[in-house]
């Protein structure tokens, strides 16, 4: 695989807490466990994670707060500085790169939104989105005309003169979201971007979120402790526990064959229907089948009201236009309703 | 919880067996400091500046000439200021001779104030520039106001870039940080008076050694504050910086520092309120200004005039406090729409023109005499009066109080063997914290003893023991009555507030006034000065309280009263703990300033020291005034802590 395809790539990389850190960089692995570390006073906040992320995927980190998650997208960023293993970017390995071209990576090349939206209270609306630019020392008329532009993008249009603390946090998080799309980076961190805004705005963002991406194509690292926002948006998840990744593979591939008990606890409560697609619960071809068919990638809650409010099964089609089986009221209402349905 | 209590009484009866059985067993020289065992440290000092401003040398310069050249660079940005407001200039242009400039008339600078204010803090601000300015011009202190303008100004300017300076390498260094900390705590508590003598001797008698010596007073909080607000900022902040790619000079320029503007205003603010509180009592070495015409008021009996100048102060100290405190709450919105061209022109212009018409005609720069007033002789005869009215119940409460309390205590005080004195408090150190504070404490007095100044600590330690005593009980009623009435909380809060903005030196009029010179009106002065600050404490304290523990309290069926003893005040305790220890640092800063009505401890030491120039005596004095203070707040304040400790409060 050649890093054109993966511009993220984390190699056995740990991050370890604690008085020596750096003399742990050379011990062998084995001798990294928990009681060890503890020993010593150290503690691990990233153990051996390895993980390789696509170009233009959304893939979203998720796990409860003290698992690692915004460690490893700090490791990611250069923010925080890795213990062991490796990191790159396009190729490039963050442990040996220069300072200098460190700072020119953040310039242009990636970029990221926080959770406490970080932005500057003495700036406008304008300013804000503006201030990266403004950091390159590009021209005041230049960085103004490009703001202006994601402004209408974002949707804030008409609030370019306002300050911060007069948006609601919606609104913030659509600046902070500007600010950082205005150096056209090719990856975009999204620190629980939404985690600080009411479940309505909320819901409202991630659409907006996904609209974007439609048209932008970035290459998303995604972070959030909320499943069910973690499967809305997710193309690949990867599920932290303890400093470690416990299980990479897609909503339904978490949901279908959890890795541990752990994964599995975290997926008992979602509702099924949105994660599974039509090809999971699929039932042999059946005669019996009619009407308009399915396609095997359909997710099935967007076609239970058609699978249950008709009398016979419905046929699924692949993406060859072939028949692959069908599904039966009884497979849709498990699904939607639990086994015990 | 209670083994922590019984190990508290067991401390508690150990000190006490010390303190009983010292009394009637302990030898002479454990009670009595032997005097040959002092050590003349002030000799030495004294020895030592006298060497460094008449022979040391720094290469082919004399210290001496280095810091006059110093003060005359000071000096420059000084006159400039002076000139602009009071006195014009005199500049001699190769080919013209000489030129006059004139100073802004007073319709001039008025007008522009008026203006600022208006755009800084509204209507309100501006009434109150436009008030206090009329105040200063009818009663003749326009010059003086002027003057202590000027000084403040330039005070808070430098006071401002070197606490912005030295914050942000605090914050960048941390361990420097923490021994800074403890310069600050020295510097902030340090009566002014103490160091006055050692910088009059390498800058000269006159403004530019009070521009120092309130520089030293004022900065701490600017740079204090600076740190902090750095520290308190998000760390996505920083994070920011960094992802944009900000260089570490944009990062701190452009990000950090914006981002802290809130913590850095306060900061200022303080600068400029303490600015303006040493910039009057730096008027005792001809700094001049409003300071200066208390002083002689006070000095001549005429205290009608001192009155007028104590309130022009007062005036001076409100609306420099609203218009900065306008300044960090303000809505930006004239900073959205840029101003435009004419109306930008306008305060420039009107400075222009009044520069010009008091060129041409000096009397349009002059406030017309007829127009000036004062109450003087009016307030005279009427202190006179009251004096002889209120004799009788003044020299009775003066008379008790001194005998009743003020002179027991003072005796007793003395009359304490320097080693159970020692003991105990190293013992409550430990007790306290630990061994470190119980090792502070033994230095700290054991200074005091080995430089010969333990009588006069213990006569300092007299009037502030009891004013403390009388403002905290004074300051814990009135706080519980108005935390248990929240609509009293407003209107009060804006009268603490404004006493606080208040200068030290204030406080003396009025108590002069009525109650003359010596340890009574001193006391007086002391207690009116700590007061507002334990009724703040008590009543936040209250206030404070989390509603749920409350409602909790009611439910239980508490009746008011329990709620107060049971659930408000063992919670708002820590909180008013705080409020002691503040309320003694503030009775140990208004301490100094009674040395000038006559009290006789330490701080009669600094003020002698400065009138007789003796470096050695005044440092030493004002240090054991700085570490006692110090002293008592660690203690009161790490008895707050472990008591928030115990409460489970953060």
């Amino acid at each position: 695989m050649t890093d054109q395809t993966f511009p993220i790539r984390c190699q056995n990389l740990w991050k370890i807490y604690g008085p020596a850190p750096s003399a742990l960089r050379t011990v062998p692995v084995g001798t990294l466990n928990e009681e060890a570390l503890r020993a010593t006073g150290h503690m691990a906040a990233l153990r051996d994670v390895t993980l390789e992320i696509g170009r233009g995927e959304v893939f979203v980190i998720m796990g409860l707060s003290g698992s690692g998650k915004s460690t490893l997208v700090r490791c990611m960023t250069g923010l925080v500085e890795a213990t062991r293993g490796d990191l790159l970017i396009d190729g490039e390995n963050l442990r040996t790169t220069r300072p200098e071209r460190l700072v020119d990576i953040r310039r242009h090349k990636i970029s990221m939104v926080f959770q406490d939206f970080a932005l500057l209270p003495h700036l406008t609306v304008l300013g804000n989105i503006a201030f990266p630019l403004k950091v390159q020392g590009v021209e005041r008329s230049e960085r103004e005309r490009r703001a202006a532009e994601l402004i209408d993008v974002v949707g804030l249009s008409g609030r370019e003169n306002r300050f911060p603390h007069e948006l609601s946090g919606g609104q913030q998080q659509r600046v902070g979201i500007a600010r950082s799309l205005i150096t056209k980076p090719e990856i975009w961190f999204l620190d629980e971007p939404f985690s600080a805004l009411d479940p309505l705005i909320r819901q409202e963002m991630q659409d907006e979120l996904l609209r974007l991406q439609a048209t932008l194509h970035k290459t998303i690292v995604f972070i959030t402790h909320d499943f069910d926002e973690a499967i809305r948006i997710a193309d690949r998840i990867a599920i932290m526990h303890n400093g470690a990744v416990v299980q990479v593979d897609t909503p339904e591939g978490l949901v279908l064959s959890p890795a541990d008990d752990y994964v599995a606890a975290f997926t008992r409560k979602i509702p099924r229907h949105l994660v599974l697609r039509a090809r999971s619960i699929l039932s042999p071809v059946s005669a019996e089948a009619s009407g308009e068919p399915v396609p095997a990638d359909a997710l099935v809650g967007d076609v239970a009201a058609r699978v249950l409010s008709s009398e016979a099964p419905v046929p699924v089609v692949g993406e060859n236009g072939l028949v692959v089986g069908s599904l039966e009221r009884s497979s849709v209402m498990t699904a939607m309703f639990g086994a015990t349905a | 919880m209670t083994n922590l209590r019984h190990r508290n009484m067991v401390w508690i009866g150990i000190v006490a067996v010390f303190v009983i059985f010292g009394w009637m067993f302990l030898p002479d020289q454990a009670r009595r400091f032997p005097d040959d065992l002092t050590f003349d440290l002030a000799g030495y000092i004294n020895q030592f500046f006298n060497w460094l401003a008449r022979r040391a040398a720094i290469g082919p310069f004399a210290v001496k000439d280095i810091t006059r050249a110093l003060a005359a660079a000071i000096e420059l940005p000084l006159d400039l200021v002076r000139g602009l407001l009071i006195k014009g200039f005199r500049l001699r242009l190769p080919g013209l001779g000489h030129v006059e400039i004139a100073a802004f008339p007073w319709w001039a600078l008025t007008a522009v104030w008026v203006m600022l204010a208006h755009r800084l803090g509204g209507r309100g601000a501006a009434f109150l520039v436009l008030g206090s300015c009329a105040y200063f011009l009818v009663f003749d202190l326009w010059e003086s106001a002027m003057l202590t303008l000027a000084s403040v100004s330039l005070s808070v300017v430098v006071g401002m870039m070197l606490g912005l300076f030295l914050g942000i390498w605090a914050y960048r260094r941390p361990r420097l940080g923490a021994a800074l900390t403890v310069i600050y705590d020295i510097m902030q508590t340090m009566p002014v008076f103490s160091y006055l003598v050692p910088i009059l001797l390498f800058f000269g008698f006159g403004p530019v050694s009070a521009l120092v010596a309130t520089v030293i007073y004022a900065m701490p909080p600017m740079a204090r504050n600076t740190t902090l607000a750095l520290r308190r900022l998000p760390g996505s902040a920083s994070d920011l910086a960094t992802m944009a790619g900000c260089t570490s000079r944009q990062s701190m320029w452009l990000v950090l520092l914006p981002s802290a503007r809130n913590g850095l205003l306060s900061g200022l603010n303080q600068v400029i309120m303490l600015s303006l509180s040493a910039v009057i009592i730096a008027s005792i070495i001809g700094a001049g200004g409003l300071g200066n015409d208390v002083l002689q008021g006070l000095k001549s009996m005429r205290l009608g005039r001192a009155l007028e100048a104590g309130l022009a102060i007062t005036l001076m100290a409100i609306t420099l406090d609203r218009l900065s405190r306008a300044a960090a709450g303000q809505r930006r919105d004239n900073l959205r729409a840029a101003p435009s061209f004419s109306r930008r022109l306008v305060m420039p212009g009107i400075l222009l023109i009044g520069l010009a018409a008091a060129h041409i005609a000096p009397e349009l720069g002059k406030f017309p005499p007829a127009l000036t007033l004062s109450t003087g002789g009016l307030i005279d005869a009427g202190v006179a009066w009251l004096n002889v009215a209120l004799q009788g119940p003044i020299n009775l409460l003066s008379d008790g109080t001194v005998r009743l309390i003020l002179r027991p205590v003072k005796e007793a005080l003395l009359a304490l063997p320097w080693l159970v004195v020692v003991l105990a408090c190293a013992m409550a150190a430990y007790a306290l914290q630990g061994l470190r504070l119980a090792v502070v404490a033994g230095v700290i007095l054991g200074f005091i003893l080995l430089t010969g100044y333990w009588d006069q600590a213990m006569i300092s330690l007299y009037l502030v023991l009891v004013s403390t005593v009388i403002a905290m009980l004074a300051g814990f009623l009135v706080g519980i009555a108005v935390g248990l009435r929240p609509w009293l909380n407003r209107p009060v809060t804006l009268i603490i507030d404004t006493l606080q903005t208040l200068p030290t030196f204030v406080y003396l009029i009025p108590v002069v006034m009525l109650f003359g010179l010596g340890d009574f009106p001193a006391l007086i002065a002391i207690v009116l000065y700590a007061l507002p600050v334990m009724i703040r404490y008590t009543k936040d304290g209250i206030i404070n309280v989390p509603h749920s523990l409350i409602e909790a309290a009611d439910m239980a069926g508490c009746s008011p009263r329990q709620r107060l003893t049971f659930v408000q005040l063992p919670q708002a305790l820590p909180e008013i703990l705080l409020g002691v220890s503040q309320t003694i640092l503030m009775a140990f800063s208004m301490l100094v300033i009674t040395s000038l009505v006559g009290t006789r401890g330490l701080e009669q030491d600094v003020l002698v020291a400065v009138s007789k120039a003796k470096v050695g005596e005044g440092l030493i004095a004002g240090t054991a005034i700085s570490l006692l203070s110090i002293l008592a707040d660690r203690l009161v304040t790490q008895a707050s802590k472990r008591l928030r400790g115990h409460l489970g409060q953060a």
